[in-house]
């Protein structure tokens, strides 16, 4: 059964003059977990925005487990749970269960079963000792969780999660990650879209990844079939401290692409090409001269190399 | 379905009242202000007057007591802080909040977030009231018929249909402008110009007095204060009902169409959660 069915949808701001999505076509089947990767500004939110009826799209078709969201809204957001990004889309003067008895009373759930049903999703997400704790006393992570209890209280069929593990420390992130994956996934059975550009997330996570670059799906794979796309099997990887001018080995014969990503005063290089071995010596040559090494190897492409060679753009 | 739609304008109430209890020496302020908002102009009137009668008060409205005039007056105007503030500020507190996506990605029509914020701002406004008379009443004494209560409520209700109209009206519109207190502030200071709260209407200029005959406020304030203290108005009671009926008809059909469009509007731009 198809659980979204996106036709050509198009959405510019402005008066048209930016195009956040561009033409999408997508379907995604019930019990998926679907990713879409792309950088900030690539489409992402603005498309799960259209899928949750909180934007009119200036063109296309949506239907989501066959209702049209325009024409059948309050039926397409009963089947949806969203989980938008940012920290404030809960009310922060209010208890973890007062958060979720008022949105439980938003999507027709009240009395006994409420109560029943927001018990569960606070000891689920393991929110037990905070339950009477106000939200704007808790971590980012904690917010996360009470946001995600939210979005499952009307028990939907689809879960829409814009950014989930944004802000979050790397042991929240993986807390997240394995609730979505072992708890959503695989036990509750529920249909995932999610959007990250975090590409170990869309890696770890999702059956299919779609890659959106300036609003259009430029590739949409299982993340293996992703990474074949890239014609070789082995990049050669050089961790160096300081920032090298990348043009100085985009230059050297036999190197057919380079991915550069800078972490504070720390640089990896990702280096693309028939022979990583036979360039190896002129490439650390040319770096010596700029920083200091510190290692070297070779490694097998990830989901980001494929984004870059793909889109010609980066992820971060 | 209506049990949905009553269960969530509840939610809303509540939510509101325990947020603005969280903000403790605001909330308390909230119940003392409209006291200290009143007493100049009760003060004033008495000393104007000289005293608590004023024969000519009396000769125009056919009442001289100034102090019961004007604190009823202020007592139904205080209705209009519901719409226009209360009302009017409840979807842009959500954009400040930064859950208005949130729960207008729920399934309930957009409308019922305006009616629990009304049936919340109502019931405040009620609590506001019933301390202001208390007050006033141990200060000044407030003398008025009690066989008047009951079609006074009967004539606030069908006022306030017309009023959360407008309240729907400047909500929406608070949506689109960044400087949406604007609004708010403007149709209340007209409203409360050309509404006899304080002065009898045959004090304002003529066009002024013409104005006023289109404000629902005016028939709310002299239809309750002829009930409670024998006004004379320039109506009679079936047609004041008749004209409640239909500015609340058309102000409720009004704020509804605007919501709808400004609704549509935001969502196309992409500027529902912008603040």
């Amino acid at each position: 059964m198809v659980a979204i069915e996106v036709e050509g949808l198009r959405k510019t701001f402005k008066k048209g003059k930016v195009v956040a999505v561009d033409g999408v076509s997508l379907t995604i089947e019930k019990g998926e977990l679907f990713g879409l990767l792309g950088p900030n500004g690539a489409g992402k939110t603005t498309l799960i925005k259209c899928l949750s009826t909180l934007l009119i799209p200036d063109g296309g078709r949506i239907r989501i487990f066959g209702h049209d969201v325009l024409k059948e809204s309050l039926k397409v957001r009963r089947l949806i749970g969203l989980v938008t990004g940012g920290e404030r889309t809960l009310y922060w003067k209010l208890s973890v269960f007062d958060n979720l008895r008022y949105f439980a009373a938003l999507y027709g759930l009240y009395g006994r079963k409420a109560r029943r049903r927001i018990e569960e999703m606070i000891e689920v997400m393991d929110l037990v000792e905070k339950r009477d704790e106000r939200v704007e006393r808790l971590s980012t992570g904690m917010r996360q969780k009470v946001a995600l209890a939210r979005a499952l209280l009307h028990d939907p069929e689809l879960l829409l999660l814009d950014e989930p593990t944004l802000g979050l420390d790397p042991q929240f992130s993986r807390v997240i990650r394995r609730f979505i994956k072992e708890e959503l996934q695989k036990k509750l059975k529920k249909t995932i879209l999610l959007t990250t550009h975090y590409m170990e997330e869309a890696d770890e996570l999702c059956d299919r990844i779609g890659f959106m670059s300036q609003g259009k799906i430029a590739a949409c794979a299982t993340p293996e079939e992703l990474k074949e796309k890239i014609p070789h099997e082995r990049l050669l990887e050089i961790k160096m401290a300081g920032l090298p001018d990348e043009s100085l080995i985009r230059n050297i014969p036999g190197v057919e692409d380079v991915l550069m990503i800078v972490d504070n005063n720390r640089t990896v290089l990702r280096i693309q090409s028939p022979d990583p071995e036979g360039i190896l010596a002129t490439v650390l040559e040319r770096l010596r001269k700029e920083c200091r090494i510190i290692g070297f190897g070779l490694t097998t492409p990830t989901l980001e190399d494929v984004f870059i060679f793909l889109t010609g753009e980066e992820l971060r | 379905m209506i049990r949905h739609y009553l269960t969530a304008i509840n939610a809303e109430n509540i939510k509101e009242w325990k947020i603005e209890m969280s903000y403790l020496p605001d909330f308390i302020r909230s119940f003392i202000e409209p006291i200290v908002y009143v007493l100049p102009f009760v003060l004033y009137g008495i000393a104007l007057v000289g005293g608590r009668n004023s024969p000519n008060l009396a000769r125009l409205v056919g009442s001289g007591d100034i102090i019961t005039y004007v604190v009823l007056g202020y007592i139904v105007m205080g209705f209009l802080n519901t719409a226009c503030w209360g009302m009017g500020w409840s979807l842009r507190k959500e954009q400040w909040y930064g859950t208005i996506e949130t729960i207008f990605a729920a399934p309930v029509p957009r409308w019922v977030y305006i009616a629990g914020m009304a049936t919340h701002s109502t019931l405040h406004q009620g609590g506001m009231i019933g301390i202001q008379v208390i007050v006033i009443h141990l200060l000044f004494r407030i003398f008025f018929h009690t066989s008047g209560i009951l079609p006074s409520l009967l004539l606030i209700g069908l006022m306030l249909i017309a009023l959360y109209g407008m309240g729907m009206m400047v909500a929406a519109l608070a949506l689109i402008f960044k400087e949406g207190w604007i609004v708010s502030e403007i149709l209340h200071s007209i409203i409360s110009v050309v509404t006899p709260i304080a002065y009898p209407l045959s004090v304002l200029p003529v066009f002024l007095r013409e104005i006023a005959k289109f404000m629902p406020t005016t028939y709310g304030v002299l239809g309750i204060r002829h009930f409670l203290m024998g006004e004379r108005v320039f109506f009679t009671i079936p047609e004041a009902v008749f004209k409640l009926l239909l500015f609340g008809f058309v102000w409720v059909g009004f704020g509804i169409t605007i919501f709808l469009l400004i609704d549509r509007k935001v969502r196309r731009d992409g500027t529902l959660g912008h603040y």
